[in-house]
Formats: structure tokens, sequence, C-alpha cells
């Protein structure tokens, strides 16, 4: 059963996309998974876990870029910037974006990668290169579950955007692919390397909230004036999305950081969703107010409920609350919230520089909020100590997209385990389907699978790494 | 004799051996000889705090009674917040007189923090048979760090500020704080000696309107000497400004007291067991002086010493309500 409705690859980009060959022989590894049952699927022959694997050490990790529009365009650089990593090949169904790229890169400096593009299928050709470790994968949300597949199947580690997949039983079937390709596959979630975030997740572990019993986090972003853009979605892709279903399409950003806090599948697990929706009416009104009456977008319908929220609870008696609101006028929060026994966190509602605020005990009293900042800095991540300043010059989104790639690179260089697997990125991308199930019964809890089959109470380390320095460049 | 033993055991485990092992039956100390006495040991091995870590931990039950011990579960926990795997477990068959058990638990330690800190962890035996307690509990502390080498380097707070500056003050998180002009009036200048159940302290020898007290946050403060009693100079926000109070000797035990301060104000003089040392008119306000004819105090309260021991270092009460000016030993 499909959670959300099917986008025609063909209505969007005008082309069909084969990647048959390549999946073939793992097409329906997943079609045992049901849909919010929590039942998980049992592994095939030869099929084992990849927690706890680390990465075949490479001394330089060549990276395919598919996906160059304004994220994947974005991230090269970055990428580039990386001692040791080195953009190989790039690719995009437009083939001027790759020559774009490509003279950037060169422009730059760097070696001028190989250029895949003009056609739907172009990643497939560009999966056949054997000089490729890593793919990173920037393409609209329809995409990621095809192109992350194939990525693994051709024998790469894959980083994807968010989400992974938008289905069930196609997150069900990443897990299984990368089980089967002994491949990691990795949610590029550059917000779990925020700053904040990552002080929150170490102050956590010290203790500082006491038992931790509950966490709020989500994307609340005003992209009424980009999703109306004809230019900055290519093909208007992500306002596409509002009209299919009524889904939490994209709360990962604040999930994540929350989840890891918790330890979520490192001691604690997802195990119910509730979802609910208001009244689709921010794409509306905006539309009414602000875009002319021959404009395209007048043809669709907006389902999407402007603030989707899920409810979320886990094994150990904790609750998440995990929102997505992209259609209504407000300031950004993920809103990172984090509250136990002994105090609470709250993101974007203190002073500069964290823009947090906290209340502990014992340190605080008189119910007074104090400012983040001294905890930040005594909790800070040994990344940032590491590699801050090299984010805030080559990085976006306040220099956590160039941690998450310097992170992603070391790890691989040094053969370390990935500090977020598969496992994490299917568990924090199932809301995407599983609020569509639950809001089709009125809000009822609906199950969240384990994706790790059973290791999930295994403590083990993620964010919270230990220091280690990126092998030396020969 | 058997009572006369238990009593023995007891006094020698009267205070937590740093890094050792203490066993501390449920029952209580009066024994009886028609009571069981403890033949259950509990031991926890040290754990690993190089963290970011998982470590894992040995705990290990020792059935010393001639009677059989079946039915074993063992839960370990840690300090508040660190996750623990499993939370319990269970040992099949039975422990004959003088078999262990050995159990593992592996639990997730955070990066080592600056400054003195202590790490406790539990280690609960539940059983049946054997010396017929039912339970019997073993505490390991481990410490890391090197503690303040004195109060005033955990000064962390603005209690006094001068009537024509008052903006620095923040006592009780509202802004609000001591007049140092009403202060001196009693006799509590900067440097002063404060004469207080039975020990000789200082008054905060810093100017009005700078750090000059400890809103307690379990800081460690090294001591040096031996004494009765521990005194603490100071005053309480709210009215629940108590805590427990640990000392650690030079010989690596501790002893604990339980110690608070009435709230600078409104409650009575004695609450928590404290003694009134000094009473000011009024307080100074972020727009200034004022409140006069309202009482703001001072106040006295102290926890036991053992007198044979020498004072390493105190950790103050994890409450940020019990506001302290200084500690110093009673003969």
């Amino acid at each position: 059963m499909s959670e959300i409705p099917a986008v025609s690859r063909r209505m969007l980009l005008g082309g069909a996309v084969a990647t048959g060959a390549l999946a073939a022989g793992l097409i329906g590894s997943a079609q045992n998974a049901v849909a919010s049952s929590g039942q998980e699927p049992s592994r095939r022959p030869g099929q084992k876990s990849m927690i706890g694997v680390p990465f075949d050490v490479r001394r330089t990790v060549r990276v395919g870029v598919i996906g160059l529009g304004n994220r994947g365009g974005g991230m090269i650089m970055g990428w580039s910037a990386v001692p040791g990593c080195v953009v190989a090949a790039v690719c995009d169904i437009r083939a001027n974006r790759v020559k774009s790229a490509a003279d950037r890169l060169e422009a730059k400096g760097y070696p001028r990668p190989a250029e895949f593009g003009g056609s739907a299928d172009s990643y497939a050709q560009m999966l056949k290169r054997d000089d490729i470790d890593l793919v990173y994968i920037a393409t609209p949300w329809e995409f990621h579950y095809e192109h992350g597949k194939a990525s693994l199947l051709s024998g790469k580690h894959v980083m994807v955007e968010l989400p992974i997949a938008t289905e069930l039983h196609e997150l069900w079937d990443l897990v299984d692919t990368s089980e089967l390709t002994r491949k990691h596959l990795m949610l590029a979630e550059n917000c779990s390397y925020g700053r904040n975030e990552l002080a929150m997740l170490k102050m956590a572990h010290e203790g500082m909230f006491g038992d931790v019993t509950n966490g709020h986090g989500g994307y609340l972003h005003d992209l009424r004036e980009l999703l109306f853009s004809d230019t900055y979605y290519t093909d208007s892709w992500r306002r596409l999305w509002h009209t299919r279903s009524t889904a939490s399409f994209y709360p990962m950003h604040g999930l994540a950081p929350i989840a890891a806090a918790m330890d979520i599948n490192r001691g604690d697990r997802m195990t119910l969703l509730r979802a609910t929706a208001t009244a689709p009416r921010g794409l509306a009104d905006y539309r009414a107010r602000f875009m002319p009456k021959d404009h395209p977008s007048w043809k669709e319908t907006y389902i999407n409920g402007d603030l989707v929220t899920c409810m979320i609870d886990t094994a150990k008696g904790r609750v998440i609350r995990a929102e997505h609101d992209v259609s209504s006028p407000r300031p950004y929060s993920r809103i990172n919230t984090l509250a136990g026994s002994r105090g609470i966190f709250e993101d974007y509602a203190g002073p500069a520089p964290t823009g947090g605020r906290i209340y502990l005990e014992p340190d605080h009293s008189g119910h007074a909020w104090r400012d983040f900042s001294t905890y930040r800095d005594e909790f800070d991540h040994w990344l940032w100590k590491k590699v801050g300043d090299d984010a805030a010059n080559n990085g976006g989104h306040g220099g956590m997209d160039y941690v998450l790639q310097w992170r992603t690179v070391q790890l691989i260089r040094a053969g370390l385990v990935p500090d977020i697997d598969v496992y994490d990125s299917a568990a924090w991308c199932s809301p995407v389907p599983l609020s569509v199930a639950s809001l089709a019964k009125n809000g009822r809890p609906v199950e969240i699978p384990d994706f790790t089959r059973g290791d999930w109470a295994t403590l083990r380390q993620g964010l919270d790494s230990r220091p280690t320095d990126m092998p030396p460049v020969a | 004799m058997r009572s006369q033993r238990l009593v023995n055991r007891l006094r020698v485990m009267a205070g937590v051996a740093v890094g050792m092992i203490m066993l501390v039956p449920t029952q209580s100390v009066a024994a009886t000889t028609e009571e069981p006495q403890p033949g259950t040991e509990v031991t926890i091995s040290p754990v690993d705090l190089d963290g970011p870590t998982i470590s894992t931990v040995e705990v290990t039950v020792k059935n010393t009674d001639e009677q059989r011990l079946h039915h074993l579960k063992v839960t370990f926990a840690g300090p508040t917040g660190w996750a623990v795997e499993p939370p319990v477990r269970e040992v099949k068959g039975t422990l004959g007189t003088g078999a262990e058990a050995a159990t593992t638990f592996r639990i997730q330690v955070p990066e080592m923090r600056p400054g003195f800190m202590t790490r406790t962890f539990t280690a609960t035996a539940t059983y049946q048979g054997g010396d017929g307690l039912g339970t019997a509990t073993a505490t390991r502390v481990q410490k890391t760090g090197e503690p303040l080498p004195n109060i005033q380097a955990a000064f962390n707070n603005v209690a006094i500020t001068d009537e024509s500056n008052t903006l620095p003050g923040n006592y009780d998180g509202e802004g609000n704080s001591f007049s140092a002009q009403k202060l001196a009036d009693v006799g509590l200048t900067p440097g002063a000696q404060v004469d207080a159940l039975g020990a000789k302290l200082t008054w905060p020898n810093v100017p009005a309107g700078t750090k000059n007290n400890v809103s307690s946050a379990g800081q460690a403060i090294a001591l040096n000497g031996n004494g009765s009693k521990l005194v603490f100079l100071g005053s309480g926000v709210g009215s629940g400004a108590a805590g427990n109070a640990t000392v650690y000797y030079t010989d690596g035990t501790t002893t604990t007291g339980w110690f608070g301060f009435p709230n600078w104000s409104f409650a009575p003089a004695d609450a928590h067991g404290a003694t009134l040392i000094k009473s000011t008119d009024g307080r100074n306000r972020p727009d200034g002086y004022g409140n006069a004819g309202i009482a703001y105090r001072i106040f006295a309260n102290s926890i036991p010493l053992d007198p044979a021991k020498t004072v390493e270092l105190v950790v103050l009460p994890a409450n940020g309500t019990v506001h302290v000016f200084d500690v110093a030993i009673a003969p």
C-alpha cells in the first residue's frame, strides 16, 4: 500500500528513469514489511546488520554528486574543501547545471569532475564508474529512494538529503539493501551536527537534564515565497508535494537531534506515532495575495495541513513532539527542546549568540531562564572546536554543512563507524509515511518499525564521539 | 556474638570508602541474635570514566552464608541520566557457600568534565535464601579532577551591592541583594571575622557588586584540618534551601551531613536548624535601596565531622538556593 500517492516522474521531468536492471534481484526484499504494523520483515540469506560496521579505509574520498540544484550545487564546494576529498563526478538531469558545476570547481582550482547529464538516467551512467566512493544525493524527494538504492547496488556508500525515502516499504528496502551490499547509507542530517544540538546531546549524556523524559523538535520555516518561486525549486517540486498528501514531509531537522539525545536505536527506540494536522490555509492564502491569476499554481489544490504534529512514544517512556510547518508566516525554528527530571533546554528562545536558554537544577533556581552560552562552551563538541573556523568559512547553514561533510570524509578516510547509519536514517524519516497512516485513522497511534530488528537496546556511540584526527593528506 | 559481629561490620562501613565497595544491609542496625546477619557480598568493578565511551562493569555477588542463595537478580545504576544496559540481570541456579556470580553491565559514560567530580555507582542484589535478608547493595564512588582551592574560587553570585550601584546584584534571581552599607552597620565589612558555632569564618573580602558567595551546585572546595564540625555561613532563597554536604577525608573515606538556611527574609530564624548571625535592615533592589524595616539575615549551620580524621574537601549541596559566604572547621 502506498502511503503517499505516487508522483508521475514523466509529469515532473518529462522522461523515464531506468533502474530496473540495477535493482533486479533486490526488488521486493521489503515486500513483507507491513505499514505501521511494527513487525519487522525477516532478513534474507547473507543479510547482516550494518551496526558497528566501519568504513573501508580510503586515502582519498571520491564523491559523486547526483542533483545539482540549490542544495547539491551548493554543497560541491564544501566537499571539495574537506582535506582528502575530491568531487570526482557530478550529475543532473539538466546538462547546463552539470557544466556549470564542473566549471565552478575548476575555476576554484579543484580537479574538473566527470560530467553526467541531459537525461533522467544519467545518474545510472555515473554509477557505473569505479572511481567513486561516496554518492551524495540532492535530488527532489521523490527520487531519493530510487537514487539511493541504485547507488548502494553499484557498490558505493551513500549520503542522501532529507528524506531518504517517503514510504515505509522504501525505508525497509534501503535498510535491506544496505545490509546486503554492506555499504552504508546515511541521511545528510546536517542539523545533527549543529553546535547547539551537539552540546545538548553531550549535556544529556552527562545527566545535566536528569532522566530525559521529553523533547520537541521540528522544521518551522516559512518557505512560502520559495515554494511559489518559478526558479527556486525545479518544476515547483516541493510545492507539489502539498497537493498530494497530508503528511509531515520534513520533520527530521528537529527530530534527529532529539532522537540522538534520547539514544534512539542506541538504547531506546521510537514505538508509536500519532499525528495531527491543521487545516491547509497558508499556501492558498499566500497565493491569493501574491500570485497573479495566470500563475500555474492556481490549478493546484493544497491539501497538506499547515502544521503537522507527530507525537512519538519511546520504549523507555519518553515522548517526542515533532512538528512540520513551511506554510505559515513565522520566524525560523527547529525548536530543539529537551527536558528531564532536572532541567530543560530550549533553542530559538534565548539571547545571542547561541539563541538558547536553559534551566537546570541544581545550578539554577527562581523559575527564571538562564543563557545557554556558558553551557555550550563547556559542552562544545570536539568537532566544532576542531573545524568550527573552517566551517564558518566553507559551509552554509551556520557551518553545519561543512561539519557534516568534514566528519563524513574523516569517518571514511580513517575507517571508522558512521555517526549516523541506515537505521537512524530510516527511523528519522519514518514519520513521513507514518504521519499519513495515523492521519488516515483520525490520529490514532501507529506502530513505528524497529529497523534495527532488535538491536536498538544495545548501547553504542553515535554523534557523541571521541575526538579523532583527520588522516594526513599525502 | 553474631550480633556483635554485625555491629563491628557496620562500624567499619560507617563511611563510604572512595573507590571501594560498601555492602549495606537493608536491615536495621539494631540487630538481635534472632535477626539474620549479612552473608551476601556485592562488589562493583572499577568503571572506565574516560568518556565518551560505553564502559563495561562487572558486578559480583558472593554468598558467604551457609544457606544456598537462589533467585538472584542484580541491578546496576550510575549517575542520574547515564544509560545502563541492561537495567537488571537475572542469575540462574543457586549459589552455595562461598560461591560467586559475576554479572556484566554496560554504561554510557560521558566526556570527562573539568574540575572535581564524583561519580556514584550502585548495584543491588535481590535474592531468596542465603542470609535471608533478601537484598544487599554496594556503592562505588569514583573521583576525577581536583577541588577548587578555596571558597573564593567558587564564588558565582553577587549577593552584596553598594546602595549607589545595586544593579550588579542578583542574590535571589530577581535582582535583589544585601546592602553593603547595612551589612557594615552590623559589622559585616569585607574581610571581617565572623565567629559562629565555634568556628572562625571570614566575611567575603571582595568589593561590593562583585561575586561574593556560592550558589551551591555541588562544588568541591578544598579544606585542611581536623575538628568536630564543619560550619557554613550563608543564607537561603526560597524555603527549601537545604541539602547534603559531603566531606572527604584524607584517608579516602567520606561523611555526609544535611544542613540548610532559612530564607534571607521571611522564614523562622531557626528553620533547617540554622542559627541567626546577623540581621540587616532592608535590601538593595534593582532600582536602589528599599524594603526598610524588613530584616534580611545571615545564618550559620553545621554538619558533624569525624574528629579523628583530616578533612580534605567538602562538596556543597546540589541546591542553588543554598548560598554560602564561607565555610570553616570548628574545633
